[in-house]
């Protein structure tokens, strides 16, 4: 799988570029801002950009913007965003249209290598990837009637799973359980929720992510 | 001394001439006149030496003393001329016009003294040159035997005889009239409603009388001019015509007079300017004092001593207008040090007495308002300085962020990397208490990140730098323990706007939760009218004092820095409103 790194600190880009090429990935291109993601993306055409949401000038948000311009302009290319902070405010901010193709990860998940590298294979395939902080932001939120009340705490855990863009064998491999058990549950959710059951993942988490945010 | 006695002597001599005219009128012109009319035209005159010399004497540097007393002298000129005495119809003939020009440029030199304006002063000379030159040319060529216009029949010797010749004695006389009662007295006319068109609103308050009395004078001129190649209009018409010139030149020195001395009537205003100031707040000071000196452009300024330099009311520094043609100042001292000043219509300068009877008046009031004025001068410094140490802490306080976020943080998750990475080379290869070293140390990294962020995030909120107020705000919301509806949508505003609404929002959502015992909550935010508007609101048990506590005193002071308020609207049982506005740009 092809990819460019954005992220503006030396060392943490040599990084994400070893273990992405270790991880079989194919490294195209290391940018230290978002003029150079531009171009890169425009002229390699990458199945994905890691980005820093922080790039020079201004620390703010340039990388944040240049994956917004990314994503009207190719859609095929997916991208995952690093993000000093997470925040489900954020996440919403940035991909509420589309999910498909988008990641959203605090920036120390990169240490969770395989996990990792999992979810920049996810987001190349079209699949997402949302931080598991995220998540439980969500669930966590108080609400004037909670429609997650009834969910079990297992529940729970898988919606979560399945919320960061997991699939149900991702799931059973995070909870060691059998797939079996897993399907169960994840049928209960759909169906306490009043959600249709849907074959791919990142529907799955559109679906998932669109009850969320009621 | 001297002057005095010179103006005394004026006035004898004019006092002289002007009987000796009555007397030369009632001689020679006989069934032309009657005593009446002798009187009222030597009365007339004297109006111009009376005006004359008591501005002569009240402003000794003014030029329309002089001026109005030389009209005088012109004016009964012009009478004795019917003398049948040759020398002095010779004489008075040639001066006998020079009363129009001296009114024309007493109306062009008022209220100064002095014609400015190029083309005011070319008309001036030009009528001048006309009003010598004409009767001069009319002596050379005046045959005794025939009649003079307004002479009747009465043969007057001309000394400057050089050879009479009738048709062009007529002609000169002709085009005298045209020439000076026509087109000359409508040029004046136009140059007047020119200057009345240009002038400041003073200006035209002083002016509009002695302009009134100058356009009956030219108009009068004008209708003469008309008239005198007509057959001759009837009795009655001519009988009024006399009078509307007499008129004509006694309105202009009484408008004169007026004009410049009226600062003596208007001490009748002054004084009411006394009473008025006991009632005005100082801020009113200013409109006071236009209105005793009628000048609605009048300004206040006030000295500040240790700026050295003049301020507006609201503590503004100012410049002072330079003392010109445009703007006139009055300054005003106390114990020999500054205290005020007054810019004001040029026109005022003219009226010395008027401006420093209202300023006398309002001094008290001044000195209060000076105070005033230093006061706002010195609240204007420390609102500024207050915004400028809350934008610096802001700032402060986003580069540690930075620093820690875009500086160590990045450091430390490469150095944690570069661990994992190595752990993961070595996987089964080494010696199992380097892999474990390796992967504890690794994990050590991890919490010091976890740290690190949670450190710079109560330093500075890096949503709010990443994601924008409105991302901030539901990020807030979501972790509230109610449930909290957000209403925003902005686009990103300055750090300094976006950290205080956030602040407030934050410390609002903090409130709530620890006292109102509430439901649920709302946060809403927008730019409205070039404020933005921060609210935070709860269906709580309200009754919260917007004193009560410090964090809300604190978040008061951040809003007030960056010149907003805070309001808190919290009826016992109603729940509780915190509204913020702050002005912003957009």
């Amino acid at each position: 799988m092809r990819v460019v790194i954005a992220e503006d600190s030396a060392l943490l880009r040599e990084g994400l570029a070893r273990i992405l090429a270790e991880g079989g990935f194919d490294v195209l291109a290391q940018c230290v801002n978002a003029e150079e993601l531009r171009d890169a993306v425009r002229r390699r055409k990458p199945d994905v950009a890691v980005v820093d949401v922080r790039m020079p000038p201004t620390h703010t948000d340039e990388g944040a913007r240049a994956a917004r311009e990314i994503r009207d302009e190719y859609p095929e290319v997916g991208v995952l965003l690093l993000s000093q902070v997470v925040e489900a405010a954020h996440a919403f901010a940035l991909f509420s249209e589309r999910p498909e193709g988008f990641g959203y990860l605090l920036k120390d998940r990169v240490l969770e290598i395989d996990d990792f590298l999992e979810a920049v294979g996810r987001v190349g395939r079209g699949g997402t990837a949302i931080d598991p902080e995220v998540i439980a932001q969500l669930l966590g939120r108080p609400r004037e009637d909670d429609p997650l009340a009834d969910l079990t705490p297992r529940e729970r855990e898988v919606l979560g799973l399945m919320a960061e863009g997991l699939s149900n064998r991702g799931i059973c491999g995070r909870l060691f359980l059998s797939p079996k058990t897993v399907e169960a549950h994840v049928k209960n959710i759909f169906m306490k929720l009043g959600l249709m059951p849907a074959p791919d993942d990142h529907r799955r988490v559109l679906a998932v992510l669109a009850f969320l945010r009621s | 001394m001297h002057a005095t006695y010179v103006r005394v002597l004026v006035v004898a001599a004019g006092i002289a001439l002007g009987i000796t005219a009555y007397n030369v009128q009632i001689d020679s012109l006989g069934a032309n006149t009657t005593s009446v009319r002798a009187a009222a035209s030597v009365v007339a005159a004297w109006a111009s030496l009376a005006a004359g010399v008591v501005i002569w004497s009240r402003r000794p540097g003014n030029w329309l003393g002089p001026l109005m007393v030389a009209t005088c002298f012109a004016l009964l000129a012009r009478q004795l001329r019917y003398s049948r005495d040759a020398l002095a119809f010779t004489v008075f003939f040639a001066l006998g016009e020079l009363g129009y020009a001296l009114i024309a440029h007493s109306a062009l030199a008022y209220p100064s003294g002095r014609v400015r304006e190029r083309s005011e002063r070319r008309f001036l000379a030009v009528t001048y040159a006309t009003v010598i030159a004409f009767p001069l040319a009319i002596l050379l060529v005046h045959d005794e035997g025939v009649r003079l216009r307004y002479f009747d029949s009465y043969p007057r010797a001309s000394l400057l005889l050089i050879s009479p010749q009738d048709g062009l004695a007529g002609f000169l006389q002709d085009s005298y009239t045209v020439l000076a009662y026509g087109a000359l007295a409508a040029l004046l006319i136009v140059l007047v409603a020119r200057r009345l068109r240009r002038a400041t609103p003073r200006a035209r308050w002083v002016l509009t009388p002695v302009l009134v009395g100058v356009v009956v004078a030219a108009l009068w001129a004008l209708y003469n001019s008309v008239v005198a190649f007509s057959t001759g209009p009837p009795g009655f018409v001519a009988h009024y015509t006399f009078w509307w010139q007499i008129a004509g030149l006694i309105a202009l020195p009484v408008a004169l007079f007026f004009g410049l001395i009226r600062s003596r009537l208007a001490h009748a205003d002054v004084g009411d300017l006394v009473l008025r100031l006991e009632k005005t707040p100082p801020g009113g000071i200013r409109d006071a004092l236009a209105e005793a000196v009628h000048d609605p452009t009048l300004e206040v300024v006030f000295w500040l001593p240790e700026r050295s330099e003049y301020v507006d009311a609201d503590g503004r520094s100012v410049e002072l207008p330079r003392d010109g043609h445009d703007r006139a100042v009055t300054r005003l001292d106390h114990d020999d040090e500054p205290l005020a000043a007054l810019v004001h219509d040029p026109t005022l300068r003219y009226e010395p007495e008027l401006i420093d009877a209202a300023a006398a008046a309002a001094r008290l009031a001044l000195e209060n308002a000076r105070l005033q004025a230093e006061v706002q001068a010195q609240l204007a410094k420390v609102k500024e300085s207050r915004a400028r140490i809350v934008a610096a802490g802001d700032e402060q306080r986003r580069r540690i962020e930075r620093d820690l976020h875009d500086g160590a943080q990045q450091r430390l998750v490469a150095l944690a990397l570069e661990l994992k990475s190595a752990e993961r080379r070595l996987e089964g290869g080494a010696d199992p208490d380097v892999e474990r070293l390796l992967s504890s140390a690794a994990e050590e990294v991890q919490v010091a990140v976890e740290e690190l962020r949670q450190l710079a995030g109560g330093i500075h909120p890096g949503i709010l730098t990443q994601g924008g107020l409105v991302v901030a705000l539901a990020a807030l919301a979501s972790k509230a323990p109610l449930p909290v509806s957000v209403d925003a949508e902005l686009h990103r505003l300055e750090p300094e706007l976006e950290a205080t609404a956030y602040f407030v929002a934050a410390e609002g959502l903090t409130n709530v939760a620890k006292h109102a015992h509430a439901s649920s909550a709302s946060l809403r935010a927008c730019v409205d009218k070039g404020k933005l508007v921060i609210e935070v609101a709860d269906d709580g048990v309200g009754g919260a004092a917007p004193n009560g506590g410090t964090g809300l005193r604190g978040l008061a002071d951040r809003v007030e820095a960056q010149g907003g308020q805070l309001r808190i609207e919290s009826p016992s049982g109603g729940g509780t409103r915190i509204i913020g506005e702050i002005p912003c740009e957009s």
